[in-house]
């Protein structure tokens, strides 16, 4: 039973103003408890701060406040050299978290052999073919190129690479979003079989509310680094309280809703208090035209 | 506003570097230069007082008690006066007035070549990038031999073809010597008369660079989507090219001026020496050759700062072609 | 990025080790063959050639008989010269590229990976290095040291010193990007430590960034020591080619026109310089894939298979097209769009559906006929039906009408429109352009009013019209491109992914402004997308596509209640309902294995 409970995390980054500096806050204050066999989504739009809190999950990112602990099935708390063997991370983008210039084995390989899974070439090739085989994926794939793979293949690979350490929780981020729509689910259904499977734990980090609503037990939405609402998944999206979580719903693409009447005019953005707009080129919040 | 602070900053920190540089370098090395050009001032009859001999060391060091710091404070000091002491081979010529004397032609010939070549290689370049697969890609490979070819090999040919052999220019010097120096009309196209070949080589040899450059840049900027765009509504092919493609791909070349700039001016003191032009590369070879330290490190200071300057100038252009540079928040 | 335009398609697919390699190509034989041919005479050519500095009382004599090159004027023979002044040149030239590389990576590459305080001071001193000129330094060092202490080491370390900044300058800013790579970062979360990061996930991927920055060194080096030496300043110990030429200039080879003498050195220099940067042109390729050698010219129409264009039918069509064929025409021609066959209503919102790949772009494009080789229109035909009556063969007109054509009568949304803009030109320029090109006619003040009112009627502030596009957010970047795009009131509006890179809000903000001036202004649109479920919500009809092909086109309602074909149907089900049944839709039951990782 390994678990992580994450209590309170803050992250603020340093920003250039000119020629003062101050500080951005894009994580404020959010808890949440990862337990084995469930999935939490943390839902959000652009700069809502749900990808620096996958970061600051798989450690690539420190938190300005707050805790993380893992706690493994003996109770005690999993000291900071073993985390990674614990929590691994799955990236949102298969074209660009797989290093071009190595093979799937190398990708699956190293983690085997640095979490000590491994010893020996024999081992590692017959661990690398049993990797491959639980993503659905041919042994004779370990000699290939990340170029060689299709976008679907290559998220199998990142999959299978997060599990190499053996890993009790997984961090998802966006893990289909840059896949072809036709390939989404299967993705998406085989990370929930291998939760099955291993009983993993896993945090789910989404902009998507339909998936985010069938793939997890619990949804935590976010705006500006704060959670605004969160509960059970089909309860959030199904009767959402917060304005945010309304306009959410309302904004996405529903076809059978195909004539309802939209609600996200300047009222409802308004009353949702979200008439700012994050700005990926700018980095900057601003308020909405 | 914060763009220009940097600049400005950095120049500084740049100005900074070169002046100790040169205050270390001549303490690193071998031998003692001061008492090698105090044996040169003694033969050529200067005064060997005590006042010239700290001056000396002031900027080569070698002086027994006083401490490196007060000296380099010392020297700084002098430096921003405009004192670099006293030249040797141009005796008693103080090292500033024989910079002075000589500056002005490597500033106009140098400063004139580059502009021209850096227009003509930009204009030429934005061409050949946007009419790839055209026979203008020949000028590709043919610029690529042009920048591989040392500058004074070049002025030697030149200067084998077009004066030895053809008669067409003067072999060497900035001006014909029976002229004296003077804003007239004789003198004046006596000297366009004989910077015409040190200018050719000079935009002969740096033109390929940015040629070459300009063109990939150009090849990448036509790919953009503005370019589709702009193609999308219909505007016209010239317009595209040069509104559209031109205006975002000549960025990096003014951008890479800083490097290209070092090559130029290397390339220059060589050629002028070629042609024994009565520039600042002339003399600086002059003070190597005669161990004239003094007016070496001046000359050195001088070329530095002129590229700095000039560099803190595109700069500043750079900031009015880029709007991005002016980002406030 | 679900739909990459087909310029850059091709790239993504094409890295890993062998794409690492340069490509053949007559300029990298050429290339490599100098290369060859000189360096194989500076390491044969001093064992065969003799004594390079055996005096002959023959003086200075031309070419021919004995010495096939001539002899200098104490009669040594100018092969064997150059023969052992290649060695020495090429020798220095490697050994400063060298250490100029190592320098330049240990400062490039260390200090943007290690960031902060580190890579600040790092970069600040390449960028110093870089701006003091590199030559005047050299001779100023070479000046202090005594001519019998300048050894070729000597003069070599001098060189890398003052060459490796501008290498630095590049590889730090390759590093930087490299180093925000998912795959670091996944490195990172294995647990890799900091120098197995770089030298095994980086330094492979800078490969040829530094083969290139390394030949750039060879070349400079060659080039300043062959000026120094030429000045008198080289190394003592050394003869190299600018050796060579500093004799024959002090011997007056060139006023008694010995060119036998000074010609041939130089020549070496400038024929290796030239072999190694048509090698780096090669590598440059790799770098940078849009190098490589597409010629950029309007993407042809095929005259021999013409359809003639339709008449106009009995509905109120604005643009048809019929049978219309896309191929990429190379060794394997691909297909990607096949005999498709569409009717764009007036006033209608016609959604084009299909994954990666499908052709929607393509064919999106080639309506407005904007592919570009090697993309042809083998067959077809696409014509526009005007308000006034008169029809339009847009694939048969000349490139004049056709530039008239566009965005008067048919304007265009893409997707990125971060990109669609130019960065570096104010929005108001960009939209004035369009005026000042299709309506010559329209005074200043005019034109400063129609870029007003379309401003207005998408929603964005006219005060916004003296921004550059940075200075905007990606949904009002958008809302630009749309108020260009209505500035001639065009009959049609091809939209591209208009909404895939924003979000939801953002998204549905710019649909509800689409829906109200279709029904305001009365042009039809055509919707390319790949989210079913959002055109299931905004069109009329739709198309979906597959492998080039239409495969189902229908009403909205007919598409989403009862899909005809097996792939629709596969769409469709792709996205789950947001409030529908959950019916264990992801989490419920074992899934099939027909998801079986073939694609």
């Amino acid at each position: 039973m390994t678990t992580l409970v994450a209590r309170d995390l803050v992250k603020d980054f340093g920003v250039r103003d000119g020629l003062r500096r101050r500080s951005l806050r894009a994580v404020d204050r959010v808890s949440f408890t990862l337990e084995p066999g469930r999935t939490v989504a943390l839902v959000g739009e652009s700069g809502s701060g749900k990808s620096t809190i996958a970061k600051m999950i798989a450690r690539l990112e420190k938190p300005s406040g707050g805790s993380i602990a893992v706690t493994g099935p003996d109770g005690v708390e999993v000291p900071d050299k073993d985390y990674r063997h614990r929590v691994q991370m799955v990236f949102q983008d298969p074209f660009a978290s797989l290093n071009p210039f190595h093979t799937v084995e190398h990708h699956l390989a190293r983690p085997l052999r640095l979490h000590g899974r491994a010893r020996g070439a024999e081992e590692t090739a017959r661990l690398v073919s049993e990797l491959l085989e639980r993503v659905t994926l041919p042994a004779s794939f370990a000699s290939r190129r990340p170029h060689e793979l299709s976008g679907g293949q290559r998220q199998r690979v990142a999959i299978a690479r997060a599990l190499a350490p053996g890993a009790e929780i997984v961090v998802a981020d966006e893990p289909v979003s840059m896949l072809d729509v036709s390939i989404r689910l299967g993705i998406l259904k085989l990370l929930a079989r291998l939760q099955k499977e291993e009983d993993l734990a896993v945090l789910y980090i989404t902009h998507d509310l339909a998936t985010a609503r069938h793939f997890s037990d619990e949804i935590l939405v976010l705006y500006r680094g704060r959670v605004v609402e969160r509960g059970p998944s089909d309860r959030v999206i199904l009767d959402p309280r917060h304005p945010y979580t309304k306009l959410l719903a309302a904004a996405s693409p529903n076809p059978d809703a195909r004539d309802r009447v939209f609600e996200v005019g300047r009222a409802a953005v308004e009353a949702a208090g979200a008439t700012a707009a994050y700005d990926h080129h700018t980095g900057r919040w601003e308020e909405a035209a | 506003m914060r763009y220009y602070l940097r600049k400005l900053a950095f120049y500084l920190v740049a100005l900074w570097a070169a002046l100790t540089l040169n205050f270390v370098i001549p303490r690193l090395m071998p031998g003692n230069p001061v008492d090698i050009l105090l044996a040169k001032l003694q033969l050529r009859g200067g005064s060997v007082d005590p006042a010239a001999r700290r001056s000396f060391e002031l900027l080569l060091g070698g002086g027994g008690d006083e401490s490196v710091v007060s000296q380099y404070l010392s020297y700084l000091g002098n430096v921003f006066r405009g004192d670099l002491g006293v030249s040797v081979s141009a005796f008693p010529a103080p090292v500033s007035q024989v910079i002075a004397d000589s500056l002005p032609w490597t500033v106009v010939l140098v400063g004139i070549a580059t502009l021209l070549s850096f227009l003509v290689g930009i204009a030429l370049g934005a061409l050949v990038g946007w009419k790839r697969g055209t026979w203008l890609d020949a000028l590709v490979p043919a610029t690529t031999v042009l920048s591989a070819v040392p500058y004074f090999w070049l002025a030697l040919i030149l200067v084998a073809v077009f004066a030895s052999a053809l008669g067409w220019f003067p072999l060497l010097g900035g001006y014909d010597v029976v002229l004296s120096p003077g804003w007239d009309a004789e003198f004046l196209s006596s000297a366009i008369y004989h910077g015409t070949l040190p200018a050719l080589t000079i935009v002969v040899s740096s033109i390929g660079g940015w040629l070459l450059g300009m063109r990939n840049m150009m090849v990448s900027a036509a790919s953009e989507d503005y370019v589709l765009t702009a193609q999308a509504k219909g505007l016209r092919d010239s317009r595209i090219m040069i509104r559209y493609a031109t205006r975002n791909a000549v960025l990096p070349s003014v951008a890479g001026v800083a490097i290209s700039l070092g090559f130029v001016v290397s390339g220059s003191i060589i050629t002028e020496q070629v042609f024994s032009y009565p520039g600042i590369g002339s003399k600086l070879l002059q003070a190597v050759q005669n161990n004239d330290y003094a007016l070496m490190q001046g000359i050195f200071l001088v070329i530095t700062v002129a590229v700095l300057g000039a560099n803190l100038v595109v700069d500043l252009l750079y900031a009015l072609i880029d709007p991005r540079t002016r980002v406030t928040g | 990025m679900t739909n990459p335009s087909p310029v850059t398609a091709p790239s993504r697919t094409k890295d890993g080790r062998r794409a690492m390699l340069p490509r053949w190509s007559p300029k990298l034989g050429v290339g490599l063959g100098l290369i060859g041919a000189i360096a194989l005479f500076g390491v044969v050519g001093p064992l065969v050639v003799g004594d390079p500095n055996a005096v002959r009382d023959i003086g200075l004599t031309a070419p021919g008989g004995e010495h096939w090159l001539g002899t200098t004027q104490t009669g040594q023979d100018v092969v064997a010269q150059i023969a052992f002044a290649t060695r020495g040149s090429l020798r220095i030239g490697l050994l400063v590229g060298l250490m100029a590389t190592v320098l330049s990576a240990v400062f490039g590459i260390v200090g943007s990976y290690a960031g902060g305080i580190v890579d600040e001071l790092f970069s600040l001193f390449s960028n110093v290095m870089l701006v003091i000129p590199g030559l005047p330094l050299v001779i100023v060092i070479a000046g202090f040291v005594p001519a019998a202490q300048r050894g070729s080491w000597t003069i070599a370390v001098v060189l890398a010193i003052t060459g490796w900044a501008a290498s630095a300058r590049v590889l730090r800013a390759q590093t930087l990007s490299l180093r925000n790579r998912d795959y670091v970062a996944a490195a990172k979360v294995a647990g890799e430590k900091t120098w197995r990061v770089i030298t095994v996930e980086i330094l492979p991927n800078l490969l040829p960034l530094l083969a290139s920055q390394f030949v750039f060194a060879v070349v400079l080096a060659i080039l300043s020591e062959a000026g120094l030496s030429f000045l008198g300043l080289g190394a003592s110990n050394s003869s190299t080619l600018g050796t060579m030429l500093y004799y024959a200039q002090n011997g007056f080879a060139l006023q008694r026109e010995a060119w036998w003498w000074f010609v041939p050195p130089g020549l070496v220099i400038a024929l290796f310089g030239c072999g190694l940067s048509l090698v780096n042109f090669s590598i440059d390729e790799i770098i940078n894939p849009k190098l490589r050698d597409v010629p950029r010219r309007p993407g042809k129409v095929a005259e021999a298979l013409r359809v003639t264009p339709a008449e106009r039918g009995e509905d109120d069509a604005v643009l048809t097209v019929e049978d219309l064929s896309v191929v990429y025409q190379g060794d394997k021609p691909v297909h990607a769009v096949k005999g498709v066959s569409l009717t764009l209503r007036r006033g209608e919102i016609l959604g084009l559906a299909g994954e990666s790949g499908c052709g929607k772009t393509t064919l999106a494009y080639a309506v407005n006929r904007l592919h570009k080789p090697p993309a042809e229109v083998t067959s077809g035909a696409v014509t526009f039906h005007d308000r006034d009556g008169t029809d339009t063969d847009v694939l048969g007109l000349g490139p004049e009408e056709l530039r008239e054509f566009r965005w008067t009568k048919l304007s265009m949304v893409f997707q990125g429109a971060m990109n669609a803009l130019s960065p570096v030109t104010s929005v108001a320029a960009q939209l004035d352009d369009v005026l000042t090109t299709h309506r010559p006619g329209m005074s200043r003040a005019d034109r400063r009013a129609r870029c007003v009112e379309v401003f207005e009627l998408v929603g964005v502030d006219p005060a916004r019209l003296g921004s550059f596009p940075h200075e905007l957010s990606g949904g009002m970047r958008q809302r630009v491109m749309i108020a260009m795009a209505l500035l001639l009131d065009p009959q049609v509006m091809i939209m591209d992914e208009p909404t895939t890179a924003l979000d939801v809000v953002v998204q549905r903000g710019i649909l509800l402004e689409i829906l109200k001036f279709r029904d305001e202004l009365g042009f039809a649109v055509l919707f390319i997308t790949h989210d079913l479920p959002l055109l299931l919500e905004i069109s009329d009809r739709i198309a979906v596509m597959r492998d080039g092909e239409v495969v189902e086109l229908g009403t909205a309602q007919d598409l989403h209640l009862d899909p005809r074909h097996p792939y629709t149907r596969e769409l469709l089900d792709s996205f789950p309902s947001l409030t529908g049944d959950r019916g264990g839709f992801i989490r419920g039951t074992e899934p099939a294995l027909h998801d079986g990782g073939v694609r």
